[in-house]
């Protein structure tokens, strides 16, 4: 399910934690990466990926969005 | 150490704006300027929070051009028109009418103009406007810049709480209890007037793709304010009417507008432009027109439904393939990773899940406001979708802004904040915390799932004397169940608190619907029973309220005269 965020890009800022309307995604701040800790709950916004100044954030819509 | 500081963190505030969204910014905004101290508390941070977070594509408004459907003569004509039964024009007149001029320059004031790049206004005629109304425009970064100016005007943020009680103090209400859904910190925010602004009820009814969370509006609006505003006392008006919408296949996404507003048609599975035979504006028509016509095509035999743009010049398809994104920020994303080109393939739809909003684009359904966005309650102000008058982009904007002059005003004719009584507090903590005391019990999921199949099956497109009923006994069978709610962690506790809310809303949705013996805007309120719009009986709102513990039912008849300049 949508947000997916390289972790290889990831700062670990946590804008995306921040700014997520539904409290989808939360900062692991041990390891400074954002996790998309509940996936099945995104409404796709997509103000994780326009907020990221890394570039961090796909949106992948998962094949039960695409396909039925 | 105030005594109330043992229950948790204290804040005092002129105006508090509970829900940050589109209308909750605008009245920080309002309030500030009109000199008052103003703290907002949201689930989420204001930058992206609520329905419009991720961006909005248009600005419903009259312009004044000369043309004679783009005034407010014509506008309020449309407004009762589309919306007859539902819409109060005197309201909508001092708070969408009155403050659209203002609404329309603030929003180039804090940089994000309505606009094109080469200074004109690009607007698209749809859902049953007699000429283009919607302004196309680039929300994208609305909502951060919004909440810019709201923090820029002196307005304290308390992010990531949710609220979930109104405190009141003799009648009147002194501020509010929540927590705070990382850390779990009790927060007591005593005000002189609030203002509610939490949108509408979304994840109610059966998600067609079976994904609770895809819905069309924002699904962490549940309905707080209405519920919280109900149980302290507020009267709450509209709220029978079912909302659905045309969304693409899988996707429960915005952009309806845009793509019939840029020429779009709905065609059948045989090919048929069929909207002329449900509405003389054929795809231009009123959305619960389009939304019925997708229906019975479907039921038919004649599905699936489809979007066609194809005979789109290639301008038009590089300003609609924008404006969708501006819209919905992942659609652009979805009908690629989907396979479809715009340009040669057709974009299959489906109706969306069921939502408590307004039937309409003019207004909503909640909390009832005079025309100073005022509710029934003292010192509780309402706006945007939560309330019963304002809802969609422009008139959340204007109405917003209405409602954060009217707390401002109000609370300078405040000497001191009220007293909180300490055994509310106490009340409430007990109530919101216990799901997480609980070893076993029921999932908010469970609940949650249980809720949208009684509400789907029988308060959804089909609705009798007996499905409300039936749908009423089983909600008081799950009310029971709120006590073995369990909660593991601070974020499900939250979930808890949103699947109570809901479980109000739909009890009201249901009341309101068992009194509405009539049919009104097709299958938003399809009473199969009384099939026909009765305007001799039913043109006006079923209002509800608490009285004693019981739901009182009364009647608010409306009419249609357009009132004086």
């Amino acid at each position: 399910m949508p947000p997916r965020i390289d972790a290889a890009k990831c700062n670990g800022c946590g804008t995306c934690d921040r700014h997520c309307p539904i409290d989808v995604i939360e900062l692991d701040k041990g390891k400074r990466l954002a996790v998309v800790k509940y996936p099945d709950e995104c409404w796709h916004c997509g103000s994780c990926r326009l907020d990221c100044k890394e570039g961090a954030v796909e949106i992948v819509f998962p094949p039960r969005m695409l396909l039925v | 150490m105030s005594s109330l500081e043992q229950y948790g963190k204290v804040f005092e505030t002129d105006v508090l704006v509970v829900g940050g969204g589109l209308a909750g910014v605008n009245a920080a905004i309002a309030a500030a300027e009109n000199g008052a101290k103003v703290t907002i508390v949201d689930k989420a941070a204001i930058e992206r929070s609520g329905s419009m977070g991720g961006g909005i594509d248009h600005f419903a408004a009259y312009l004044e051009t000369g043309e004679q459907w783009d005034t407010r003569q014509a506008y309020l004509a449309y407004a009762g028109k589309i919306a007859r039964g539902a819409v109060n024009l005197r309201v909508i007149d001092k708070i969408y009418c009155g403050e659209l001029p203002a609404a329309i320059e603030r929003l180039a004031r804090i940089g994000n103009p309505l606009t094109q790049p080469d200074g004109t206004y690009y607007r698209t005629q749809s859902l049953g406007q007699p000429g283009p109304y919607m302004i196309n425009f680039n929300g994208k970064h609305l909502k951060p810049r919004l909440a810019k100016e709201a923090r820029r005007t002196g307005c304290r943020v308390l992010e990531k709480v949710a609220v979930t009680d109104l405190l009141t103090s003799d009648g009147a209400v002194s501020g509010v209890i929540g927590f705070n859904i990382r850390t779990g910190e009790v927060i007591v925010i005593r005000a002189k007037a609030l203002v509610l602004s939490t949108g509408n009820t979304n994840r109610l009814f059966e998600n067609p793709t079976g994904l609770p969370f895809n819905t069309w509006q924002c699904p962490a609006d549940t309905g707080a304010a209405q519920s919280m505003a109900f149980r302290a006392g507020a009267a709450v008006a509209n709220m029978e009417y079912l909302r659905l919408t045309v969304v693409p296949k899988g996707f429960s996404a915005a952009g309806l507008n845009a793509l019939t507003g840029m020429g779009g048609k709905l065609l059948n599975a045989l090919g048929e432009e069929f909207m002329p035979r449900y509405h003389p504006a054929g795809n231009k028509a009123p959305r619960f027109k389009l939304v019925e016509g997708v229906l019975f095509e479907n039921q038919s035999g004649r599905g699936p439904v489809f979007m066609d743009c194809r005979h789109l010049s290639r301008e038009d398809l590089e300003h609609l393939n924008r404006t969708l994104g501006y819209d919905k920020d992942t659609l652009p994303d979805f009908i690629r990773q989907k396979g479809v080109d715009l340009s040669k393939d057709l974009l299959e739809l489906m109706v969306s899940e069921g939502m408590q909003s307004g039937p309409s684009e003019v207004c909503a359904s909640g909390i009832k406001i005079d025309e100073e966005c005022a509710s029934t309650l003292p010192a509780v102000y309402a706006a945007g979708d939560c309330a019963d008058q304002t809802r969609c982009c422009s008139p959340t904007i204007a109405g917003g802004y209405a409602a954060g002059k009217g707390a401002a005003k109000y609370a300078q004719s405040v000497a001191e904040l009220r007293p909180v009584d300490e055994e509310q507090i106490v009340n409430a903590k007990e109530r919101v915390f216990a799901p997480l005391k609980r070893e076993e019990g029921l999932s908010h999921r469970e609940f949650e799932d249980i809720l949208r199949k009684i509400l789907w099956e029988n308060l959804g497109v089909v609705r009798t004397d007996g499905s409300i009923r039936n749908a009423l006994s089983k909600l008081d069978k799950l009310e029971a169940y709120k006590d073995r709610l369990v909660a593991r962690n601070l974020h499900e506790l939250m979930r808890v608190n949103e699947a109570q809310e809901m479980l109000q809303v739909g009890r009201l949705s249901a009341v309101a619907s068992l009194h509405r013996k009539e049919t009104r805007f097709g299958v938003f309120h399809r009473r199969v029973d009384y099939p026909e719009t009765d305007d001799a009986n039913f043109c006006g709102q079923i209002v509800l309220q608490k009285r004693q513990g019981e739901v009182k039912v009364t009647f608010n008849p409306l009419t249609y005269e357009i009132p004086e300049a």
